[in-house]
């Protein structure tokens, strides 16, 4: 009798929630299309999916005020601080061969925007995939390596200083075939990118930026093996009447005005990287070991104190003697991390190496010498190394704490002010990350 | 009525610590739910859920903490493992039985025995007629599993030598699809676990020494080891849970454990 009250409630409650399914008298019908109804929704609700990461942090650096890549400089008055790291919230909709991506940076500094594109996947072949929008340029291996993942709290130093913000705006072709085709190792990115990182495009040449890579598994699925090749070719707006160049005079290696700085406004100075990365990751008894490195060179125009390109709009300046001078550098970068997860545990370990000299073609204590009628080199000149040094304990797969400790070694110059020694600008970080 | 919610909330929580989610292999479905029936038999607190979904989504679930135990027709990939490693899982794996991978067509087929080398011909796509290996005048309708199933990679590896499937393979969502395709389509082929073989199909004798010998897929050829095509079957769990889901598996692995693995069809352990 019980059963019978059960199931009659079960019947009433489909009918009731279902106003429409009527068209059959049989109440397993009726519950049918109503779990068929309920499918459907679901279906197509699970199309849509909500992820992010929040990366809350305290720092310690060695000094008051220090400049720094570890998360940005310190304010003058303080060696220590709190704060939201990354803030992210990302909406992805996976519709058939297509993906629409939406995702925010939401830290006490504001609202930003990281990636905002589409990109659809050819029926056919199911090998040629159109990416539009602003996203993560394809050059090395590091860009795409989500902050959430990566091991470090940040990307090495020349990351930050060649690709700021890692995303452009631009379109993407990508070929890589089906998961189950035995080329689907086998992958290479090409695109057009405005080369303003997520400023709206103000000028009229488009940077090319393109990866070949290949990733491969031994046959017992011990190590796993990967590595890419790079190339970005590209231009900066030049809104300055000079542009400069290293040359040597009497000894001297400094900063010299091009022979064609005089009529350059409106060309476009090269910006041309070409990078290699590798990565292995090998299953032994101590757990999983990874090794993973890149080398980038390449040529960058540059402001005289920083190495960074500019993406500020100079077009529109009528001035051109208030538009930054640009300054060539030849440059080379490169990391390598080792990371070595501890068997059985929730625990990690990294050790993380990173240089960049931006400016190949000076050292030591010619930095900051200058000659009549040339300019002088400054600090955007000195080579940096970092050897970061963190263990993470994954408490969760929501839950990740990371503590990590950056040694930075500056390049010294007796003839650079605040410069003649190793600066006192080490830090500490102990990050917390929860991740949905 | 305060001490009647209290109960209820203690109730739903005493259950709940006892609940075991299983998810994963299809190919295990059966076996695991077999098992859990019997396991909730021997008392009545303890609560088992088995839901499948192919290897790679139980997998998927261990990753995600929403399931205490992945059932895997194969064995874990150095993706999911890094990805376990990043998600603080650490886990750990127990061989519950053993599988023999069954090729079936339909039983109107003239077909009964066919090389690896034949197997692989026609599942890439270079045999496309049932005469090019002794049978009718017929074109070959390939039936597969999907991508994310352990047993369609087991069958790559070990069957095709880990070449592609053909591109007009139909790929069914279940084992149980291929058996009703098979059984409904004269030219087909197939491949399921032995315990889903029925006289709906028909198994294919199979050599590996090139038609020296060929062996039937049955329970007795699998034990006595004469038939190739066999596979371990896998739980894996995270050591969080450990105490959570040790009786189940000491169960499965128990000797009452073993008979139901072979009366559903499996190979036992020993």
């Amino acid at each position: 009798m019980k059963k019978n009250l059960n199931l009659l409630s079960i019947v009433f409650l489909a009918f009731t929630m279902n106003a429409y399914a009527q068209e059959s008298n049989n109440p397993i019908d009726t519950l049918a299309a109503y779990v068929q109804k309920m499918n459907t929704t679901v279906t197509n609700q699970s199309k849509l999916k909500i992820s992010g990461y929040i990366q809350f942090q305290f720092q310690k650096a060695d000094t008051l005020g220090i400049n720094s890549f570890a998360g940005g400089n310190f304010d003058a008055k303080t060696d220590n601080r709190f704060n939201v790291r990354r803030g992210r919230v990302k909406f992805a909709y996976a519709g058939t061969l297509s993906n629409y991506v939406l995702q925010f940076d939401v830290t006490e500094k504001g609202l930003g925007i990281k990636d905002a594109y589409m990109n659809f996947t050819d029926s056919w072949l199911q090998a040629f995939t159109v990416t539009g929008g602003v996203f993560n340029k394809p050059f090395g291996y590091e860009i795409a390596y989500s902050s959430s993942q990566r091991e470090s709290p940040e990307r090495a130093r020349f990351t930050q200083t060649l690709f700021p913000g890692e995303r452009d705006l631009g379109a993407m072709l990508t070929f890589q075939m089906p998961k189950a085709s035995p080329w689907n190792f086998f992958k290479i990115d090409a695109g057009l990118f405005a080369g303003n990182g997520t400023n709206p495009e103000f000028d009229k040449k488009k940077d090319f930026i393109g990866r070949v890579g290949i990733v491969k598994l031994t046959p017992n699925e011990k190590i796993k093996y990967s590595f890419g090749l790079s190339y970005y070719n590209g231009g900066v707006y030049q809104g300055s009447v000079n542009t400069y160049k290293i040359w040597e005079d009497n000894g001297v290696k400094t900063f010299f005005k091009t022979p064609i700085g005089t009529d350059t406004i409106g060309s476009f100075q090269k910006r041309e990287y070409k990078g290699f990365d590798a990565q292995i990751t090998i299953e032994t008894v101590i757990g999983l070991t990874s090794l993973r490195g890149e080398y980038v060179m390449g040529i960058q125009p540059g402001q005289s104190k920083t190495s960074t390109s500019p993406t500020t709009d100079f077009t529109k300046v009528t001035a051109p003697a208030t538009a930054p001078d640009t300054y060539i550098r030849n440059f080379k970068g490169g990391y390598i991390y080792f990371v070595q997860s501890i068997s059985h545990t929730p625990i990690t370990l990294v050790v993380k190496y990173d240089f960049y000299d931006p400016n190949t073609k000076i050292n030591g204590n010619n930095i900051g010498l200058t000659t009549t009628g040339a300019k002088v080199s400054t600090a955007a000149d000195l080579k940096y190394t970092t050897l970061g040094l963190g263990a993470i304990l994954a408490v969760s797969n929501n839950v990740k704490i990371t503590a990590y400790y950056d040694m930075v070694k500056n390049e010294s110059s007796s003839n650079l002010t605040g410069f003649r020694k190793d600066l006192k600008d080490n830090v500490f970080t102990l990050r917390i990350q929860y991740k949905f | 009525m305060k001490r009647v919610i209290i109960s209820v909330i203690a109730l739903a929580f005493a259950i709940n610590g006892q609940a075991q989610r299983i998810k994963g292999s299809d190919t295990m479905l059966p076996l695991s739910q077999k098992e859990a029936e019997s396991y909730m038999k021997t008392n009545s607190t303890f609560k088992v859920t088995v839901t499948g979904g192919g290897s790679g989504v139980g997998i998927a679930a261990l990753i995600d903490n929403t399931t205490d135990l992945a059932q895997s027709s194969r064995k874990i990939k150095m993706d999911e493992k890094i990805k376990l490693q990043e998600s603080g899982v650490t886990y750990k794996e127990v061989i519950a039985a053993y599988d023999a991978l069954a090729v079936v067509v339909n039983p109107n087929n003239g077909v009964s025995q066919l090389t690896r080398e034949q197997l692989e011909g026609i599942f890439i796509g270079k045999i496309k007629n049932w005469k090019e290996v002794g049978g009718d005048d017929a074109k070959i309708i390939v039936y597969s599993r999907e991508t994310s199933s352990g047993t369609y990679e087991f069958f790559k590896e070990h069957v095709m030598n880990k070449k592609n499937f053909a591109n007009d393979v139909l790929s069914m969502p279940a084992t149980g699809a291929i058996i009703q395709s098979v059984s409904q389509t004269k030219g087909a082929i197939g491949y399921v676990g032995l315990a889903y073989l029925d006289k709906s199909v028909k198994a294919i004798k199979v050599s590996y020494d090139k038609g020296k010998n060929y062996v039937e897929p049955s329970m007795v050829n699998a034990k006595n080891k004469t038939y190739p095509v066999v596979r371990p079957l896998y739980y894996y769990y995270s050591t969080k849970v450990e105490n959570k889901v040790k009786p189940y598996l000491d169960f499965v692995l128990s000797a009452e454990g073993q008979k139901i693995v072979e009366s559903v069809g499996y190979v036992p352990l020993k």
